[in-house]
């Protein structure tokens, strides 16, 4: 999924460009979440005993559970949640998909042998990774967000692409996903572990697209390249080339085009016909709906629609589902709390003075920067 | 080399325990004018803004200008360790990666070292500009911190509306709504009980009184603050120390939401 090993090479190359903050501090903000990313998230995580949740005759309600709960707590943390839901995969994502289909096959067998040995810590683990969303769960999350008064956009493509776009152009603050494609398409501000569960107390990892190309001494295309070097979904990368020589080789002949011409004769194997140049064009051009054409509102909830839809349907407990809503009520009243830095500019930091080096062995003390993947 | 003497040591006490709840990390910008310190909260809701002028110190020598991080939490465990009436002395040396504290009580009697590990903070400074306020009130700061506490258990925000008439607080919740009117007095005896209005225009705006309630605890320093407000700009709440300096926080005003007002107008 997405681009192998980036957000490692950004701890390592780049680690001004990714920031802790807390879940509240993004109140007031929009953000566009790659709905798809968090079905599979849902599908996978709420589970009870290892089991997905289900009504009474066997229907998944687990998605619909992450949506219900995780939105309202983004709502009545001030955040102004939009899903953005993939659309058709590219064409060249073809061999990736094949890919995740054996994969799936694959599992499928260690299902029915862990099955057999009946080692169920095994069969769970097999089991979430074949979760599958349907088109069932799709429209049911749509239909709970309208109910629940969350704008959605249906990505003519790729979601990540399409938060990308939405990003860029000003709509959103920044794109929620794990997916870190989101940057190579140019989301100028990522943010991960929005939508975890927070029993785990994660803090949102926000990455900074501007600061992690400066750090890197590259442009958004070199960027491109940089992440089909370390592998996409849309093609094969290089073998024996990891981050370490990607960096290098990037750096040293600015795109991959010159990078395979100083490669020639050398023992890298380069895959046949490798669709390199088609995989930049659908990161530089990709598949998405104009972003000044997408109108995002968020409306009231609809209490009624919602009961109707979660306990009368689905069987959800009546009061915890009232609850919700009443959350999403509340947050509706009353303004906004504005931000500093809508009024005030940044200023350069007078530290003008000394500029103690960081390299000295007995370093002064650095913050600490996760770097786990 | 740096080196700052504050006789009266529980300055720096008060200041701290009053940034400590907003703020986790502080840059001392110290040059030879003085010691400077801006630092926000995570959200950028509100900012603190300390201005310290030189001759508060005594001695003070700053020979380059220079940036000390420091972390709050480190900060605040040295700084209690200090009593009332101890002197307090600031001390780095150019290239090492410590700051010193040393204590001494009035009689001499008794010193006392302590040293912090310096940090690489990367603060984001802002510019704040002179701005022409509308509005601006000076009060007790009891009275003020008292207001905040009173208003804070009605709800969570406060609206402040100056008016020819005076100044008036107001917060209203589930519970009830309350109001606190306060006028221009000028027949007080003692100058620091005086409410003074300054009025160019009209102003009515809104906070968070969780904010404020924050910039009460600096409440200490200063027998009086001073509010400075300006229509759709952020609150400017000072309290001066001694003659020598001051302590601002800046607090985002709350606004209406577009996107949100013109869903429910539908």
């Amino acid at each position: 999924m997405g681009i192998h090993g980036l957000s490692k090479l950004l701890g390592d190359y780049a680690p001004s460009s990714i920031k802790e903050h807390e879940y509240k501090s993004y109140f007031g903000r929009k953000i566009a979440i790659d709905a798809s990313m968090s079905l599979y998230q849902f599908l996978i995580a709420v589970r009870q005993d290892g089991q997905v949740l289900m009504t009474e005759s066997g229907e998944t309600t687990s998605h619909l559970m992450g949506f219900f709960y995780r939105t309202i707590r983004m709502v009545d943390n001030g955040i102004k949640p939009v899903y953005v839901f993939d659309g058709k995969p590219p064409t060249m994502k073809s061999g990736e998909l094949a890919k995740r289909a054996d994969r799936r096959a694959e599992a499928q067998k260690e299902l029915l042998k862990a099955e057999e040995q009946g080692d169920i810590q095994e069969v769970e683990k097999f089991q979430k990774r074949l979760v599958k969303v349907t088109p069932e769960h799709v429209s049911e999350a749509k239909k709970l967000l309208s109910l629940m008064g969350i704008p959605y956009v249906e990505a003519p493509c790729e979601a990540e692409a399409q938060c990308a776009a939405l990003t860029k152009a000003g709509k959103v603050y920044a794109t929620a996903t794990e997916d870190m494609d989101a940057l190579t398409f140019g989301s100028s501000i990522l943010v991960r572990n929005l939508t975890a569960s927070e029993a785990r107390k994660l803090p949102v990892r926000e990455i900074n697209l501007s600061k992690a190309l400066t750090e890197l001494d590259m442009d958004q295309s070199q960027f491109i390249d940089l992440c089909i070097l370390l592998g996409c979904d849309y093609c094969d990368s290089i073998k024996g080339i990891g981050p370490v020589n990607a960096m290098k080789l990037l750096r040293q002949h600015g795109n991959i085009e010159k990078i395979l011409k100083g490669l020639s004769g050398k023992k890298y194997q380069i895959p046949e016909n490798w669709p390199f140049e088609e995989a930049r064009r659908l990161f530089v051009e990709p598949d998405v709906s104009p972003a000044d054409d997408i109108e995002l509102k968020w409306g009231n909830p609809d209490e009624e629609g919602i009961v109707k839809f979660l306990v009368e349907e689905k069987g959800f407990s009546e009061d915890r589902i009232r609850n919700g809503v009443k959350k999403l009520l509340k947050s509706k009243q009353g303004s906004t709390q504005g931000r500093l830095d809508s009024f005030f500019k940044a200023a350069p930091s007078p530290k003008a003075g000394i500029k103690r080096k960081a390299s000295d062995s007995k370093g002064p003390l650095k913050k600490k920067v996760n770097k786990s993947k | 080399m740096f080196e700052a003497r504050l006789i009266q040591g529980s300055v720096l006490k008060k200041m701290i325990d009053a940034i400590k709840d907003i703020v986790t990390d502080i840059n001392l910008d110290c040059s030879s004018t003085g010691i400077s310190v801006q630092a926000m909260d995570s959200g950028h809701v509100c900012l603190v803004l300390i201005e310290l002028g030189s001759d508060g110190f005594e001695p003070y020598r700053c020979d380059r200008n220079i940036t000390l991080g420091l972390g709050l939490k480190a900060l605040s465990v040295v700084v209690r360790c200090a009593n009332n009436d101890d002197s307090i002395t600031i001390k780095a040396q150019e290239g090492t990666d410590n700051i010193n504290f040393v204590f001494e009580s009035p009689n001499g009697e008794k010193t006392s070292q302590f040293e912090i590990k310096l940090m690489d903070i990367d603060s984001e400074h802002l510019g704040i500009p002179d701005t022409e306020y509308d509005s601006v009130v000076k009060m007790p700061s009891h009275e003020f911190q008292r207001i905040c506490r009173d208003m804070s258990q009605l709800g969570d925000s406060i609206v402040v509306a100056c008016t020819k008439d005076g100044i008036q607080f107001s917060a209203s919740g589930d519970m009830g709504s309350g109001k606190i009117n306060l006028r221009q007095s000028s027949l007080v005896d003692k100058e620091e009980d005086q409410i003074n209005i300054e009025l160019n225009d009209p102003v009515h705006l809104t906070f968070a009184l969780r904010y404020l309630n924050y910039f009460t605890k600096a409440t200490p320093l200063s027998p009086t603050v001073t509010l400075s407000l300006k229509a759709e700009s952020p609150l400017c709440v000072t309290y001066p120390i001694g003659d020598f300096g001051s302590m601002k926080f800046f607090l985002a005003p709350k606004i209406d939401d577009e996107d949100t007002a013109a869903a429910t107008q539908e």
